[in-house]
C-alpha cells in the first residue's frame, strides 16, 4: 500500500470503529435501560460522551501520564535527538515530533497523540542502553511511520475508548451490585438481569478484541514503511532480534495503552495457551516481523 | 438527446478525471518541493560551517594554506551551483575537501582537544547524517513524481498544465542502504 492509501484506509477505519463503537455502546445502554431505570441510561450516556470528549482532547497527556513518560532533555539524550530529527527528516515530516521518555530499564518505544503535528514519540530508558545508533534508527522510523500514516491517530483513538467502555462498565458493575433500582422482580426480570450482566461482561471484551484488531496488521506495515526511510532494513531487524531477545517487561504499561508499543510491553514468560495469545496479541511475533523484513530487504539474520 | 446525456456524463467524468491528476500532480511536486527545502537548509547550515570550521583549524595550523583555499573554494562553488544536479557535484567536491580539513587536523593534538574544534566536527556529523536523509527523501519524492507524470493518461495533463521534471540530487548509487559510521 502507498502512503496515501494507509492514509485513506485508516480515515475509513477510524469512522468504522467510530460507529462500531457507537453500535456497542447503544447495545448495552439499551439492555441496561430494560434492566434498571431509563434515567440512569441517561446519566450513564452522558458521562460517557463527556468524559470521552475530555479524554480525546487531552489524549496525549493522558497517555503520557499512564505511561510515566516526560519530555526529554536535549543536554541528557544528544543520540536521541540526532537520530530522531535524522529520520525526521527522511521520513518527510514538516518537523521532527516532541521527544518523550520513560524511565524503565524494558526497551520499549511508541508513539502518540490526536494528529500528526501533536503526535509524539517515546523511548524508555532501557531500548536507549540496549540499541545502536543504527537500531535506534530504525525503531524510531517505524514510530515516524505510525505518525505519519495516520495510525497513530486511530491507536490514540482506540486508547480513549477502551478507556471509556472500562469507566461505564466499572461503574454499571458497581450500582448492579448495589441492586440500584431494579424494575421489578419476577422471571422475567430476572432474565433481564442477567443479559445485562453479560453484556456488561461482554462490553470490555468486544473493546479489547476491536482493539487488537486495529493494531495487528498495521505493525508490518509500518516496519515496511520503516525500512524504505532509513533505507537500511537489517538495523530494524537487529533491533527487533534484540526485543525478542530481552524478558524485561515494561512497568507502566496498562492493556488500554500496549497497542501503542513496538513490541508488546507484557512479556509472558509462560503463556496460558498458545492459541489463545495469538488470538489476543497485540503485536505479530517478532520473529515474523524480522522474517517479513528479511524477505523485502535480501538479508538474513544469524539465527537467534 | 439521449446522445446528449451520453456525451454530457463522458464530459464529466473526463473533467473529474483532470482534477484528480491535477490535484495528484500538484501535491507531488509539492513534496519534491518540501524534499528539496530540507536539502537546502541542510547545505545552508554546511556552508555558514565552513569558515568557523577553517578558522579553528588556522589557529593551530596555518601553515596548511592550500587546504583552506580548496575548502573556501569549494564552498564559493557549492554556493553559486544552479540547480539541485548542480549542487550535488559541487558539494560532493566540498565535502571531500572538508575531510581533508578534518584529516589535516588529525597532526595537531592541541587542535584535535580543543572544545571549540570538537563541536564543529559534531555540528558536521550532524550534518552530514541530515544531509544524507534530506537526500534520500528528495530523490524518493522525485522519483514518485516523475513515475506518475510519465506513466500515460497523465502524461497528456502534465504538459500542458505546466509539470516538468526535476532534477536529482546527485546519483541512485549513493541511495543505497547508508551504514551509519557511529555504531557502538
Amino acid at each position: 500500500m502507498t502512503l496515501q492509501e494507509q492514509i485513506r484506509a485508516n480515515r475509513w477505519r477510524t469512522l468504522w470503529l467510530l460507529f462500531l463503537f457507537a453500535v456497542l455502546v447503544g447495545v448495552l445502554a439499551l439492555v441496561l435501560g430494560y434492566v434498571f431505570q431509563p434515567s440512569l441510561l441517561v446519566v450513564v450516556g452522558v458521562i460517557g460522551i463527556v468524559y470521552g470528549i475530555f479524554s480525546w482532547l487531552s489524549a496525549g497527556g493522558i497517555v503520557a501520564a499512564a505511561t510515566g513518560a516526560h519530555p526529554a532533555d536535549r543536554a541528557q539524550y544528544p543520540r536521541l535527538f540526532h537520530v530522531v530529527e535524522t529520520v525526521a527528516i527522511a521520513a518527510g515530516l514538516p518537523q521532527p515530533p516532541p521527544i518523550y521518555v520513560v524511565d524503565d530499564r524494558a526497551p520499549n518505544a511508541f508513539a502518540a497523540g490526536r494528529s500528526p503535528d501533536k503526535a509524539y514519540v517515546c523511548v524508555t530508558t532501557g531500548l536507549l542502553d540496549l540499541m545502536s545508533e543504527r537500531e535506534l534508527e530504525g525503531v524510531i522510523a517505524h514510530e515516524l511511520s505510525h505518525i505519519r500514516n495516520r495510525d497513530v491517530r486511530l491507536m490514540t483513538l482506540v486508547a480513549v475508548l477502551v478507556g471509556v467502555v472500562a469507566l461505564l462498565s466499572d461503574f454499571l458493575l458497581r450500582i448492579s451490585f448495589f441492586g440500584g433500582g431494579r424494575r421489578s422482580g419476577g422471571s422475567a426480570g430476572a432474565i433481564a438481569f442477567a443479559l445485562g450482566l453479560a453484556a456488561l461482561v461482554i462490553a470490555p471484551i468486544a473493546a479489547v478484541l476491536i482493539q487488537l484488531a486495529v493494531s495487528r496488521r498495521r505493525e508490518y506495515l509500518a516496519d515496511a514503511s520503516a525500512a524504505e526511510i532509513t533505507g537500511d532494513g537489517e538495523g530494524l531487524a537487529l533491533a527487533l532480534r534484540k526485543l525478542e531477545i530481552d524478558q524485561t517487561s515494561t512497568a507502566h504499561a496498562s492493556r488500554a495503552v500496549a497497542h501503542l508499543y513496538i513490541e508488546n510491553p507484557q512479556n509472558q514468560a509462560t503463556g496460558v495457551s498458545t492459541a489463545f495469545r495469538g488470538m489476543f496479541d497485540t503485536h505479530p511475533p517478532l520473529e515474523a516481523r524480522i522474517h517479513a523484513l528479511e524477505e523485502a530487504g535480501g538479508f538474513r539474520l544469524a539465527p537467534a | 438527446m439521449w446522445v446528449a446525456i451520453v456525451v454530457g456524463a463522458v464530459v464529466v467524468l473526463l473533467l473529474l478525471y483532470l482534477v484528480y491528476t491535477y490535484n495528484r500532480l500538484v501535491r507531488l511536486r509539492n513534496e519534491t518541493e518540501t524534499g528539496w527545502a530540507n536539502i537546502d537548509v541542510q547545505l545552508r547550515r554546511r556552508y555558514d560551517l565552513v569558515p568557523n570550521l577553517v578558522e579553528a583549524v588556522k589557529g593551530y595550523a596555518a601553515h596548511e594554506r592550500d587546504t583552506f583555499e580548496e575548502v573556501t573554494q569549494a564552498r564559493v562553488q557549492a554556493e553559486q551551483a544552479p540547480g539541485p544536479a548542480a549542487a550535488a557535484e559541487a558539494n560532493e567536491h566540498l565535502g571531500g575537501a572538508l575531510n581533508r580539513l578534518i584529516a589535516v587536523s588529525e597532526a595537531y593534538p592541541q587542535l584535535r582537544a580543543s572544545e571549540n574544534f570538537l563541536a564543529l566536527q559534531q555540528e558536521l556529523a550532524d550534518i552530514e547524517d541530515k544531509l544524507a536523509a534530506a537526500r534520500r527523501y528528495y530523490n524518493q519524492t522525485v522519483y514518485r513524481y516523475h513515475s506518475i507524470m510519465q506513466s500515460f493518461p497523465p502524461v497528456l495533463i502534465a504538459k500542458p498544465f505546466g509539470f516538468h521534471e526535476r532534477e536529482f540530487f546527485g546519483t541512485d548509487e549513493r541511495d543505497a542502504p547508508v551504514v551509519s559510521f557511529a555504531q557502538q
